[in-house]
């Protein structure tokens, strides 16, 4: 499905992607950690097209597209969304008009037809009861006046209602509480299938206790640095980055030899 | 700098006023009034970027032709059509249409006289009450307001009769005709008696093909007690006019009153001054404005309010979009005399910046000299913010309607307070309009 070949990307001139290369296919779960600095978000940012970002090198394919090519709205329209780590509270933006016109202009490129107005009422309530998400959405503006773990849950219910292929949670766990992180991560499960594919960005192997990675990447330094099942995260918990750090380091003065 | 008092413009006017006839009759008995008005002028001129209060409106530019103080001829169906074509769809109103200033009666649709009174400005000027109208405190140096009061002749006089509320709200259609440049200085009386209700929607239109039309109106409202009055403006105008208008609120206890400005790309120059005067305690008001400007357009907002009494309330919220080469000016007044006390006064103006061309210049001004008040003002400037956009994008939202989604956001605070919803279709309606190529051309 997804398909990244040595991407590298600047931020400012400074290079924070140094060659990443990733396959993640339709039903996969992948998760990415890696230590604070590493290129974790911007990894996802640079998915979803952040415009601040400059990439250098490499590709990017969505199922035979090149993603690279598509600004941001074209991408989620394809199917790409990314959970916010910190998402934006728009004041005067109704939650229920971002989410009607996100999924009409979303549903017109798929081609299919448009929801009537009670069609779209039964989705947004079947989708808010399918990942708990009970805080009331109309007559408030998007993400006004929810506290973080609402916003955060509020994404994966964006996700619900936008069906993508493939979603990206970047650091959808950190500010969450235990009982928010379980309901957060059984809303994420019910909406794996065979046709989509996860991208978990995150700091805690905690989250992965829930939903199970069937691949875990660390990224240090701008490359994926180490790949393995989700025994590699348990064997992070235990161990830190550090010796992943020194590693890194030593290859690279064994290399300058 | 050219010389206001030596322009071709002001020679005429002042030939003009000297030169017509006088007596009892022709002026009424304001006579003395209009020569003070006209003396003050005649020694002043026009206003120029060195007085404060027009700093960054400059009226030289608008003021090098000529213009016409005589009406043409009128195309009766240009004016049907007009009067459709400014007709607000969904909204059952009251009609008054005015053509050159004089009300038209067979084209107005007016409640029962027990209602409403409705009457030419003319027919009430020689009366005793009227003397409390033709000077103003706050405008004794005004010289636009000066010039008004030494020429107008026609204009409205309404009257809502005590303790009624209007079944409906009236929408005033002013029609101009005008076939070479013309001046306009039309002059207008609201009375809302106690405990009487009413909702106003103002909006003028110039038919014709002149090149310029320059309109100087002045507008004075008494707000009796117990009172309510909402006046909505809606200034949606062609490019060759320039607008100035001075509308003067007096508020006596335990009124509300309610002004809705908006003003929409087109005027080249657009001058407001709403001066609020607060005549007794506990008193609301609302003084809400939206400006969209384009092109080359020179939009300028002035108001005043002045807290005379205790526990009164004045609320204003001011937002701009600025597109293309467009020209702000917000000014905002709140002035809180010593006796005011337990005033409660808020003022924000917001300016969004959409073209790297447009400017804005907002100055909250508060004088306060009582101590136990609670007033706050706050001004901004800014662009879109690039993390909102980004954000309704990512969720597959085209730019353009992203866009669209943060300019109603941006207008929020003002369009939520517009309770008739008809209104409220309408004015947003013509912002998405007239907003639509000048977004399109940005992204």
């Amino acid at each position: 499905m997804l398909s990244i070949k040595n991407l590298h990307a600047n931020i400012e001139g400074k290079e924070i992607l140094k060659g990443i290369n990733l396959e993640v296919k339709a039903g996969e779960v992948h998760a990415i950690m890696g230590p604070n600095g590493s290129g974790k978000s911007s990894l996802a940012s640079v998915l979803a097209g952040r415009e601040n970002y400059e990439i250098t090198e490499g590709e990017v394919w969505l199922d035979g597209k090149n993603l690279l090519d598509m600004k941001p709205e074209v991408r989620a329209r394809e199917g790409v969304f990314l959970a916010f780590q910190y998402p934006v509270e728009i004041p005067g933006v109704s939650n229920i008009n971002f989410l009607r016109t996100a999924l009409s202009e979303i549903r017109i490129h798929r081609n299919l037809p448009p929801l009537s107005a009670k069609e779209f009422l039964k989705m947004t309530k079947e989708k808010q009861a399918l990942v708990e998400f009970e805080a009331k959405l109309a007559n408030r503006s998007l993400n006004q006046g929810f506290s973080g773990g609402e916003k955060k849950r509020n994404e994966v219910f964006q996700l619900a209602m936008l069906e993508p292929k493939l979603s990206i949670l970047d650091e959808t766990d950190s500010g969450l509480d235990i009982d928010a992180l379980r309901i957060v991560s059984n809303g994420i499960n019910k909406l794996r299938s065979a046709d989509n594919a996860f991208v978990l960005i995150t700091h805690y192997q905690r989250l992965l206790e829930y939903i199970v990675p069937d691949f875990v990447h660390v990224l240090y330094n701008g490359q994926i640095v180490r790949s393995g099942t989700k025994e590699l995260a348990l064997e992070l918990e235990e161990k830190g980055y550090d010796w992943l750090k020194e590693e890194f380091h030593g290859n690279e003065s064994i290399n300058k030899i | 700098m050219v010389n206001q008092l030596t322009t071709p413009f002001y020679n005429q006017l002042i030939a003009e006023f000297e030169n017509a006839p006088k007596g009892e009759n022709t002026n009424g008995d304001l006579s003395k009034s209009r020569e003070n008005a006209f003396e003050l002028f005649k020694a002043k001129g026009f206003p120029t970027s060195k007085d404060e209060d027009w700093k960054f409106t400059n009226l030289t530019p608008f003021l090098t032709d000529t213009f016409s103080l005589t009406t043409g001829d009128t195309n009766q169906q240009e004016v049907k059509e007009a009067i459709t074509a400014a007709t607000i769809p969904g909204l059952d109103a009251w009609l008054l249409v005015l053509l050159n200033g004089q009300i038209q009666f067979d084209l107005s649709v007016l409640p029962e006289a027990d209602q409403l009174t409705v009457l030419p400005l003319e027919s009430v000027i020689n009366t005793e009450s009227y003397k409390n109208y033709i000077t103003c405190k706050e405008a004794e140096s005004n010289r636009m307001y000066a010039l008004n009061t030494a020429f107008f002749t026609d204009g409205y006089f309404l009257e809502v009769p005590k303790n009624v509320v209007l079944d409906k709200p009236v929408q005033i259609i002013h029609l101009y005709t005008a076939t070479e440049n013309m001046l306009f200085q039309p002059r207008h009386l609201i009375v809302v008696n106690e405990s009487a209700k009413a909702e106003l929607i103002d909006s003028a239109v110039t038919l014709g093909n002149a090149q310029r039309v320059l309109m100087n109106s002045v507008t004075q409202v008494t707000v009796k007690e117990n009172a309510n009055l909402i006046q909505y403006v809606i200034q949606d105008n062609a490019a060759e006019d320039r607008l100035i208008n001075y509308n003067h609120i007096t508020q006596e206890r335990n009124s509300r009153y309610d002004n809705f400005m908006f003003n929409l790309p087109g005027a080249e120059l657009i001058r407001n001054n709403l001066e609020v005067v607060l005549n007794g305690s506990a008193t609301e008001t609302h003084l809400l404005g939206l400006y969209l400007v384009a092109g080359h357009q020179l939009t300028d907002n002035h108001t005043a309010i002045h807290h005379r009494f205790p526990h009164c309330d004045s609320n204003e919220i001011y937002k701009g979009v600025l597109l293309d080469k467009g020209k702000a000016v917000f000014n905002g007044k709140v002035f809180v005399e010593r006796p005011a006390q337990k005033t409660n006064a808020f003022q924000q103006n917001n300016n969004l910046l959409l073209s790297d061309k447009a400017q804005v210049f907002a100055k909250p001004q508060l004088e306060i000299f009582a101590d136990d008040v609670k007033c706050s003002h706050g001004c901004t400037v800014g662009q879109f913010d690039p993390e909102s956009l980004f954000y309704l994008r990512s969720r597959g939202i085209s730019e353009e309607s992203s866009r669209k989604l943060l300019v109603e956001a941006f207008m929020f605070d003002v369009t939520q307070k517009i309770e008739n919803e008809a209104i409220k279709d309408f004015v947003q309606s013509l912002i998405y309009k007239r907003m639509e190529n000048s977004l399109a051309t940005i992204i």
